[in-house]
């Protein structure tokens, strides 16, 4: 019997040390890059990568943040409709009522941190299943950024104009080459929230908690207020996405933003977060978005007709879900 | 255990309506996506300020009810001054209400029934919902009162309820876009050696508005070209090439229209579709059919810098409705010029159309138009008011 | 055994319509093993839950080295040296054994969490326990019995003075109580306090050091164990005599005819090429250490998991089983390990789950026939002598025992004359257990065949007509009753295989 637990470093595979589904993932982003290149010129191009990194940092912020709401076995519903409710409020208070943007800005995050809050004590405190309670905040955010922007489309501050500083945050122009500032924000959180995940009594009892919570509740640990931060963590990516979505985009128009969760919680899903809770990775979660972003950048551009995009995106996510549950399996065995 | 069933089924029910509601499209509040268009689809002939229409004698007392999809909103802010405006021209009052949000239907159709109770001369109603007003309407009509729908109609009312519908002519606007843009093509067409490519991103081919100013403006394209002598073939989308005059050949043709639709109709998903028409060497041209395709034709743009006013060195690009940031593109010369709705022009009429009928006139629909705006007229004084953020 | 280090002294509490300690009390030496034994709901549990600050006490006194003391949760036990470790329910299989060991109070550095420190204060543990474990192996990927090394090394690292071992042994192979036990005198021999909840008897007379019987709530009696037999302890557990005596001889007909056959079946690595006979009224022991393919292969006959070769005849006839829907068509029922995983469902009624396997016999157009659903599901209580107010109970609400004979009735309302029982009494107390033995012979009387898998050498030595032994996937050994004994088994058991 003692047989069975000698340590398993030895017969792990390849794969497996080199990150396991991460790898794969990440082999995956590699394949469709070099796919997508072939077969349009146009893809190759700088402005092209350009875009796709634009458009990704709002939902790979998302993604980084709703790894820890799943790593608990829940999920957060409400981070789209609260990233645009956030972008809103924080772009009303600059445009409309004179504030400076770092102002709006810090009370965009302000409000996510309430919303994720307010999410957490549902979860936690309530009892509420977490797929319902942020259906509820998906609602709760969705009308809120309606009322707070008086139903008004909101431009945070066009490029050019007084304010736009932030914009650069994201992007800047040096001797006439666009340099995507936001991906190296990106990488950098993705490496703080790695670090959180792995190495802090956040992080460590945020993987508890989606492990066994019963066990975490008698090992004495404060799970309330644990459960609660992966919520509070999720709700502050989503602020933080809110700015990016801000600062890429022109108008934020109210009662949008259902539907960018999904593309968060699917590119976690991809990069390895286990639907059950308990296991998943921030780095493998962004490395997921890509496969999202990839795939929604370049289909138009090899000539697929708009709603295929939709039906691909499913299926590989599909297939992420399936390569999970036959890992368990295995785990079985 | 019925009861078990029962909650069961609540619960599902419940959490479907939430789901239909969180993951239901949005309308853009200001582009009035939900106007349908009026029966008529010819391009209008109508005097495009209808102010001056001298016919309408004044009003004396009379006092009308005007009920706005949402009150707080600037288009329809611009509405109820056009409402004001005219209602002290003619002499008559009017007392304007209207919802937090256009998503209030139940407050709106409170408004309606209180304006009802208030006996006023007629009701001039922009309904945000077309289904939740049909029982007042019945009221209304059975309480003689006239009922005036702008921005909207409402296809289904009780017959002879509503008096007439002041909407905008999504068509002939879509070709307004067509026959502003194509001037300044037209040098760049006559000297091309190869086919040329005018691009247009539609945020979807569903809601009738959309697809009307889509059409409007591929067919307006067909119609100038031809005179020129110049053969157009669409491609693209199967909705728009399959419902547009003349489809026409690709292998042929000395111009090319493109229609894209994005999956979704998010900001990003458009200037995708955007940034692969506007990478091809011979797009000279693109059209935005409402403000979130305009706007991410510029998003495009941020990465790509090929958008201008010079039709020699870069593409020109038309737009729909306002918003400060289309206002800027094309005040720093990024966007050629847009298309806007005239909210101003809609209140305006619909107090025009309420007093004909207090009159005893007898009076039709009114399609009202889009205007043409670009940077050499965004500060006149009969567009500026429509300008709305 | 040294001076007292924990008194808990006419310790009472109610819950609603209960009242489940009445004046208990209870003392833990230094340096001594003290078993807490009784059957189910006899208040072993909560009277430790009153302990470690679980449950609040409703009156009595706990003097815990010398000063009276009142826990208010887990941590505060813990961190007074008095600790628990759970049956299983505690690991986080997807943390390292060091960060289970320290979950809650891990060794920092700045912010971060010393992973390094906590590897090496885990090594530490283990090497003072002289277990081999890898502090840095995802706990999940350990075996039950290396997990609950984990939990006792857990539990010693909070400088415990008295730890209470819940049925340490329920899920541990024989080795592996062997190496517990091991550890356990180790403890006793640095002066902690030892209390050892359990079910098993052999091991009570093993292990420790005096007994203290509960019954329904109440104080019967502390005895020491060198002074005791067996059966002065279970007479004080349930106040009746039980025999644990052997079968003498196989019950079944010499010319019983072959109800199942199984030739050459193979799945995966925990079932290679095993072939047996089952006769109609047998009751077929399988034994084996954990872990030696004897669930596996029931549930691959059920065709709960994927077979990928082998014949299975029923009454002479070949017949195709890939799915438990097949298997019971064929007049097979399987009752599992883990009844609350597989075999009832804890949130339904009695009478819900009696005809949860025959629902369609019960349904009237769209809809289930409630009166004829209460009527079958009354006469298996009445026949199984299913202890239960009424039938409308929520299974959840029914002792272990009781619960076993709900999913009985399941399979017998089913019609299956073959029933697979695995691990038929586990978590089930005496007085229970004997029932369930006596069921089984009924059952066997009445011409139900049945598979009987049990890890408890007790059980199929008593309940067997004949055994089948595996060990590590494969059959290792067939033994008729009159032949079998424990040695001849363990042998067969723990063969090795070339």
């Amino acid at each position: 019997m003692s047989k069975n637990s000698v340590p398993n470093t030895q017969n792990k595979s390849v794969i497996s040390r080199l990150g396991g589904q991460k790898f794969i993932v990440l082999l995956v982003v590699v394949g469709l890059i070099i796919f997508f290149s072939a077969v349009s010129p146009d893809f190759r191009k700088y402005s092209t990568a350009m875009s796709i990194l634009d458009y990704s940092y709002y939902i790979a912020l998302m993604a980084i943040g709703v790894t820890f709401p799943l790593i608990t076995g829940g999920v957060d519903l409400s981070i789209g409709t609260g990233l645009i409710c956030y972008s809103l409020t924080g772009g009303f208070l600059i445009v409309q009522k004179g504030w400076p943007v770092w102002a709006g800005m810090l009370m965009a995050l302000l409000l996510s941190i309430v919303i994720g809050l307010l999410n957490g004590v549902l979860v936690s405190i309530m009892n509420l299943p977490p797929f319902l309670a942020t259906l509820c905040t998906c609602m709760i955010t969705r009308g809120l950024g309606s009322i707070f922007s008086n139903r008004l489309g909101i431009s945070w501050p066009t490029s050019g104009t007084p304010g736009s500083w932030f914009r650069n945050i994201f992007k800047i122009t040096v001797n006439g080459t666009k340099i995507p500032l936001g991906f190296l924000w990106v990488l950098l959180l993705v490496a703080v929230m790695a670090f959180v995940l792995n190495h802090t009594k956040i992080g460590r009892y945020t993987i508890a908690i989606g492990s066994n919570k019963e066990a975490t509740i008698l090992s004495g640990i404060n799970v309330k207020f644990y459960h609660i931060m992966a919520y509070v963590i999720s709700g502050l990516f989503a602020g933080l996405a809110a700015i990016a979505y801000s600062a890429v985009f022109s108008t934020v128009q109210p009662g949008t933003g259902a539907g960018f969760e999904l593309e968060a919680i699917g590119g976690a899903i991809i990069g390895g977060v286990s639907a059950s809770g308990g296991v998943g990775s921030v780095g493998g979660s962004l490395i997921g978005v890509f496969v999202i972003c990839l795939l929604k950048t370049g289909l138009p551009y090899i000539g697929l007709q708009a709603n295929w995009q939709q039906i691909i995106t499913g299926l590989v996510l599909i297939g992420a879900v399936l390569v999970d549950i036959m890992k368990k399996k295995k785990e079985k065995i | 255990m019925k009861k078990k069933v029962l909650t069961t089924l609540l619960c599902v029910s419940l959490a479907a309506t939430l789901l239909a509601g969180c993951g239901g499209k949005s309308d853009t509040p200001a582009s009035a996506d939900t106007a349908p268009a009026t029966e008529d689809a010819a391009p209008a002939t109508e005097d495009a300020a209808p102010a001056t229409d001298a016919s309408v004698a004044t009003g004396g007392d009379y006092k009308f009810e005007i009920i706005v999809k949402s009150y707080q909103s600037s288009y329809w802010q611009a509405a109820v001054t056009g409402v004001n405006q005219k209602a002290e021209e003619l002499g008559v009052t009017v007392n304007c209400t209207g919802p937090n949000a256009e998503s209030d239907i139940a407050d709106q159709v409170n408004m309606l029934n209180n304006a009802i109770n208030n006996q006023p001369n007629g009701i001039g109603l922009a309904a945000c919902d077309q289904e939740a007003c049909l029982d007042s309407l019945q009221t209304a009509m059975d309480k003689g009162i006239p009922v005036v729908c702008f921005d909207s109609g409402i296809p289904s009312a009780p017959e002879g309820s509503v008096y007439a519908t002041i909407a905008t002519d999504n068509y002939a606007a879509g070709a307004t876009a067509a026959e502003n843009l194509y001037p300044a093509l037209k040098d760049k067409i006559a000297s091309a050696t190869a086919p040329v490519r005018i691009g247009e991103v539609n945020q979807e081919a569903t809601s009738e508005s959309i697809t009307s100013r889509g059409l409007g403006f591929i067919d307006k394209i067909i119609e100038l070209a031809k005179a020129d002598g110049k053969a157009v073939a669409v491609i693209g989308n199967e909705y728009y090439v399959n419902n547009c005059s003349e489809k026409g050949d690709e292998a042929s043709a000395d111009i090319i229209i493109e229609v894209a639709v994005p999956a979704q109709t998010t900001v990003e998903l458009c200037a995708t579709e955007a940034s692969v028409i506007l990478n091809k060497a011979d797009t000279i041209g693109m059209f935005g059919s409402n403000q979130v395709a305009a706007e991410g034709i510029l998003t495009a743009n941020e990465n790509l810098d090929v958008l201008g006013t010079d039709p020699a060195t870069s593409i020109l690009a038309a737009g729909f409705d306002a918003g400060s940031v289309i206002k800027g593109a094309i005040t720093s010369g990024k966007m050629f010029g847009a298309v806007t709705q005239s909210p101003l022009a809609m209140g305006q009429t619909t107090v025009e159309v309420l007093t004909k009928i207090a009159n005893g006139e007898s009076v039709s629909d009114v399609p009202t138009q889009g205007y043409w705006y670009d940077s050499t007229n965004m500060k006149d004084a009969s567009i500026a008011p429509n300008l709305y953020d | 055994m040294g001076e007292v280090i924990l008194t808990m002294k006419e310790i009472d509490k109610f819950f609603p319509g209960v009242h489940a300690l009445d004046h208990v009390s209870f003392e833990v030496r230094k340096g001594e093993v003290h078993a807490l034994m009784g059957e189910n709901g006899a208040g072993k549990s909560t009277l430790m839950k009153v302990l470690t600050g679980i449950y609040k006490k409703d009156s009595g006194t706990i003097i815990y080295e010398g000063k009276e003391v009142e826990f208010h949760n887990t941590r505060e036990a813990q961190s007074a040296g008095v600790v628990i470790v759970h049956q299983e329910l505690n690991m986080l299989g997807h943390l390292t054994v060091a960060q289970n060991i320290f979950i809650g109070r891990e060794f920092k550095k700045g912010i971060a969490i010393d992973d390094k420190k906590m590897n090496e204060e885990a090594k530490k543990l283990f090497d003072r326990l002289h277990i081999d474990i890898d502090p840095t192996e995802t706990m999940s990927n350990l075996t039950v019995g290396k997990q609950q090394m984990c939990e006792i090394a857990k539990a010693i690292s909070h400088d415990a003075k008295v730890i209470v071992f819940d049925e340490p042994s329920a899920a541990l192979t024989e080795t592996e109580i062997e190496e517990l036990f091991k550890i356990i005198r180790d403890l006793r021999k640095q002066q902690m306090g030892i209390v050892y909840i359990s079910h098993r008897m052999d091991e009570i007379k093993v292990i420790t050091d005096r007994v203290t019987v509960m019954r329904d709530g109440t104080y019967v009696g502390t005895l020491i164990t060198e002074e005791c037999t067996k059966d002065d302890i279970i007479n004080m557990m349930v106040g009746r005599v039980i025999y644990e005596d052997p079968k003498q001889k196989s019950m079944v007909a010499k010319d019983a005819p072959v109800v199942l056959k199984v030739e050459h079946l193979n799945a995966g690595r925990m079932v290679q090429d095993v072939s047996f006979e089952l006769h109609k009224g047998e009751i077929l022991g399988f034994s084996g250490l954990m872990g030696a393919g004897r669930t596996e292969t029931a549930r691959a006959i059920f065709g709960a998991d994927p077979k990928e070769s082998g014949d299975i005849y029923i009454n002479g006839e070949k017949v195709t089983i890939n799915s438990p829907e097949d298997a019971v068509k064929c007049g097979i029922g399987y009752l599992s390990e883990d009844r609350k995983r597989y075999g009832i469902v804890v949130q339904k009624t009695v009478a819900e789950n009696s005809t949860m396997a025959t629902l369609e016999k019960y349904v009237k157009g769209l809809f289930i026939d409630k009166k004829a659903e209460r009527e079958v599901s009354q006469e298996y209580v009445d026949s199984l002598d299913t202890k239960t107010p009424s039938i409308n109970q929520l299974v959840v609400n029914l002792s272990g025992g009781n619960q076993q004979k709900v999913v009985i009735a399941k399979w017998l309302v089913r019609n299956c004359d073959i029933l697979i029982f695995d691990e038929p009494t586990r978590g089930i107390d005496v007085g229970a257990k004997n029932e369930i033995y006596k069921l089984m012979n009924k059952l066997a009387e009445d011409g139900k065949s049945i598979i009987m898998i049990s890890s408890e050498m007790t059980e199929i030595l008593r309940m067997s007509d004949r055994i089948v032994v595996m060990c590590e996937g494969k059959k290792t050994g067939e033994i008729g009753i009159e032949e079998a004994s424990q040695e001849a088994i363990m042998n067969m058991a723990t063969r090795e295989i070339s």
